[in-house]
């Protein structure tokens, strides 16, 4: 099992290698640098600009700047933004729990709505249910995020005023300091009455958003796994004993059905990261998805090159956890 | 029982305080488009983190809310010597820094060494807070403040003398610009001890009429009115900047009551905006230009009968139309009409494609004739879609004969290009910073008519260029009028460059707002700003 999990984390260094070239050389091929950017109209006199471009270090060879880079990285240095001369960590950090908390509803909505509906579609095969249900999953789907969540705005937080348009938390009734980022969290804490409420209210219209795609590939692999279950012999022999209709389905046939769900959901986590990019800019999140795009803009090199490697960093060290699991769990993965 | 009658009147009365306290807070709530890089103006050159450090702070002297007049601020008066190069500040006296931010509380007001602080920074290379937050000082560098300065000195606490290396009027209206803030010196040599240098950029502390509570980075910006600002508190109570980067959810939170006052509406909702009874939509030409400059140095554009006749022969109004949306006002001068200055009286070229063929003529050319003509590859504020325009321009071109091939580049080398005179004919504009006509007029100077200077035309012309130096130099706004008017009689007739248009600016606010006024300058101020 030792070896196993060595295996799992050895063969990590070279995504890991990779990532930090691809990040480093793929920020570098956009035009402009950061101090270039910076510049108007009013142009910059040649010494100026080879004296901040010292300072920055992009005076260097390129491949000195990548040994640099690396060698910080090593060091656990994800550098300085050249914007705010705030640490990377240090924003990064500031910024990520909004985006796991719109994350984690986004999830709950896409779990909450999709296992049933894909559930009942299976059952009611065939049915106008199913067709429907199919129909707008594949729709969802292929929703455009930036188009969905403006459509959404107009309609549902402007048109019917049942959810605020953007934001985490209405300004002008409520005010509390950030505790732990999560704003849910920090409303329940502050002890100002009606403020986690309105926390959630908020959530509801971009979370549903950034749910959506999740939502409708969750309910589709839901109907097929149901499908592939129903006609096992377990249930067949459960229906059999004379047991309701709702403990085969509910517990017989679902609880086996989730099994590739989990797995599907998993995977999902990428695309709720790339999702938030978008959602986060519509919604005026403050999370790290908007930040990112802000760093672009900028040519903040260091923000850019940090962020992505701990965004990477993370969905590969959850990788590596679900390897490691599955192989607990699986004697048969771990000898393979 | 006596006992609870007077405990329950006593909750009763707080409640009621409470409520009237809650009830009476008036809280402005301003869409804004991002996250501002820091809190220290003179570190910063966008428009966004200029608008969310202002509240806090003064200047020596400030633009009037509202137009590009330079009055009184922190100064209350000065002096100029009689050779213009001696500026004697006279400063505010009881003047309060804001108390209880970042941990550090005022013993004084403000004086000299404040001001002195402010500017050092930026000018003294080993002034100890010179490198702190990356320490690029782009405008004062680029309004070319050490070229200007020669000495800023105290002479007591509350008089500085500022000398100039040559008389300059001009430095009145940089002097208001955000660059030229005043801090706390001894907020900085709080932090300073304390190891927290970089707190005086993070966490603002100022004379200005909001004091700084919390920044929650790409979120929510909090301030509130100071009570103790010299020139009386301000009519609300509470400011906060709600961080709405999408333009579209900006107009959503307006019209929802999410927030009062909203940044840069997209063009194409400025119809619905208009018919919205619960808003209100201002407007006014941006404190910019875009313009073609001809390059004077290559034939035929050496010939003004020639520039003329272009000038007559592009369609600007179908430029206005098409590519600015209505967001465009027609220019016929370099600077807009916002400024003080603005020669009125100058009649635009009327277009006329048969009367420009016929002077085209006249100035001997005759055939077709290949030109390269230049558009950036980037949107600006001044200009939506330069290629759309050189678009238009090619083909207006087209019916005088001329064949012009459109050119472009990646934007810092398009800019340089430009600035070497490579072009015959290209596309560039100018957003001002102060309001002074000057801040227009200099991209037509003899001085940067120099290979990589900003005069793109590369037209020299004396009896404009000496003018612009008899105006900079004398500090009498009635005799600098005139000779500005003068200047643009001559930039007209001489054609340098063809004016193409100054951009409007919309700003939708709640009909709530009470004295919004739209700033020239593209501020956003509110300060005299209430809420009904």
């Amino acid at each position: 099992m030792i070896k196993y999990f060595f295996n799992r984390v050895l063969l990590t260094l070279p995504t890991f290698v990779a990532l930090m070239f691809v990040t480093f050389a793929a920020i570098r091929l956009v035009p402009g640098d950061p101090v270039e950017v910076r510049t108007g109209e009013h142009g910059i006199t040649p010494e100026r600009l080879a004296f901040f471009r010292h300072e920055l270090g992009l005076d260097q060879p390129v491949w000195k700047q990548f040994f640099d880079y690396v060698w910080a990285l090593l060091h656990g240095d994800f550098g300085t933004s050249v914007v705010t001369s705030t640490s990377v960590v240090k924003e990064f950090f500031t910024l990520f729990p909004a985006t796991l908390e719109l994350s984690f509803f986004a999830m709950i909505i896409a779990i909450g709505i999709g296992v049933p509906a894909g559930a009942i579609a299976a059952v009611k095969r065939g049915s106008f249910y199913d067709q429907a249900l199919m129909g707008i999953s594949l729709v969802g789907y292929s929703m455009p995020i930036f188009w969905w969540g403006l459509l959404l705005i107009m309609f549902v937080a402007e048109g019917l005023h049942l959810t605020p348009v953007s934001g985490r938390v209405d300004l002008i009734r409520f005010f509390y300091e950030p505790v732990t980022g999560f704003m849910t969290i920090d409303a329940l804490l502050s002890d100002q009455k009606g403020a986690f409420w309105d926390a959630v209210h908020h959530l509801i219209l971009p979370s549903f958003v950034l749910g959506t795609v999740p939502l409708a590939v969750v309910a589709r692999m839901t109907r097929s796994s149901m499908l592939e279950v129903l006609s096992e012999d377990y249930v067949r022999t459960a229906r059999a004993k004379g047991l309701s209709e709702f403990r085969v389905i509910g517990i017989h046939a679902l609880r086996n059905a989730l099994i590739p769900v989990v797995t599907v959901i998993g995977l999902q986590v990428g695309t709720l990261l790339a999702g938030a990019v978008l959602t986060e800019t519509i919604f005026s999140w403050p999370g790290v998805g908007h930040w990112l795009i802000e760093s672009l803009s900028r040519r903040d090199y260091p923000a850019l090159q940090g962020g992505i490697m701990l965004i990477s960093m993370m969905v590969i060290v959850v990788n590596v956890i679900i390897d490691v699991l599955y192989g607990v769990i699986n004697p048969r993965i771990r000898h393979g | 029982m006596r006992h609870f009658w007077k405990k329950s009147l006593g909750v009763a009365a707080t409640a009621l305080l409470l409520g009237t306290t809650a009830l009476s807070a008036k809280t402005l709530v301003y869409c804004s488009e991002g996250s501002p890089e820091n809190f220290t103006p003179a570190l910063n050159t966008t428009g966004t983190s200029l608008d969310a450090a202002r509240p806090v702070y003064s200047q020596l002297v400030q633009f009037e809310r509202g137009s590009t007049n330079v009055i009184p601020d922190l100064a209350e008066k000065w002096d100029v010597s009689a050779d213009g190069k001696e500026i004697l500040f006279h400063l505010r006296k009881g003047v309060k820094f804001h108390s209880g931010v970042g941990g550090f509380t005022p013993t004084r007001d403000f004086n000299a060494d404040d001001v002195l602080f402010s500017f050092n920074r930026q000018w003294m290379p080993d002034h100890p807070y010179a490198k702190v937050s990356g320490g690029k000082y782009d405008y004062f560098n680029d309004m070319d403040m050490p070229t200007l300065l020669d000495k800023i000195e105290k002479v007591d606490d509350l008089t500085v003398k500022m000398t100039l290396k040559e008389p300059n009027a001009p430095i009145m209206a940089n002097l208001a610009m955000d660059f030229a803030t005043i801090h706390s010196a001894e907020y900085a040599a709080f932090l300073d001890k304390a190891g927290k240098k970089e707190q005086l950029d993070q966490v603002p502390v100022g004379t200005g009429p909001f004091q700084f509570v919390t920044y929650q980075k790409d979120a929510v910006l909090r301030f509130k009115a100071f009570d103790k600002y010299y020139a009386g508190k301000a009519k609300i109570d509470d400011l906060v900047y709600a961080i709405t980067p999408d333009p579209t959810a900006r107009l959503a939170k307006l019209r929802a009551g999410e927030c009062h006052v909203a940044v840069s509406p997209r063009p194409a909702d400025l119809a619905e905006i208009g018919k919205d009874p619960a808003l209100d939509l201002k407007s006014q030409p941006g404190l910019n230009i875009a313009y073609l400059a001809f390059n004077t140095q290559k034939k035929p554009f050496d010939d003004k009968k020639v520039r003329q006749a272009i000038s007559m022969g592009i369609d600007q109004a179908a430029i206005i139309k098409d590519v600015y949306l209505g967001a465009g006002q027609a220019a016929k001068n370099l600077m807009p009409p916002t400024i003080w200055g603005y020669n009125d009286k100058v009649e635009g070229y009327k277009f006329d494609p048969a009367k420009a063929a016929a002077m085209l003529k006249e100035a001997g050319v005759t055939g077709p004739l290949d030109v390269d003509l230049w558009w950036m590859p980037v949107q600006r504020p001044y200009n939506p879609n330069a290629k759309k325009i050189a678009e238009m321009m090619q083909a207006d071109l087209a019916k005088l004969g001329l064949n012009a091939k459109l050119v472009s580049y990646e934007w810092g080398e398009y800019r340089k290009r430009l600035q070497n005179g490579e072009h015959m004919l290209g596309q560039l504009g100018w957003t001002g910073d102060n309001g002074d006509p000057d801040n227009f007029f200099f991209l037509l100077g003899c001085a940067a008519a120099r290979p990589g200077g900003q005069n793109l035309a590369k037209w020299c012309n004396k009896d404009f260029d000496d003018r612009m130096i008899k105006a900079r130099a004398s500090f009498d706004v009635k005799e600098r009028t005139k000779l500005y008017e003068e200047m643009q009689v001559i930039q007209h007739e001489e054609a340098p460059v063809f004016t193409i248009a100054h951009s409007v600016v919309y700003e939708p606010t709640r009909k709530e707002v009470v004295d919004w006024k739209i700033s020239p300058l593209g501020r956003h101020e509110f300060y005299g700003v209430d809420l009904k």
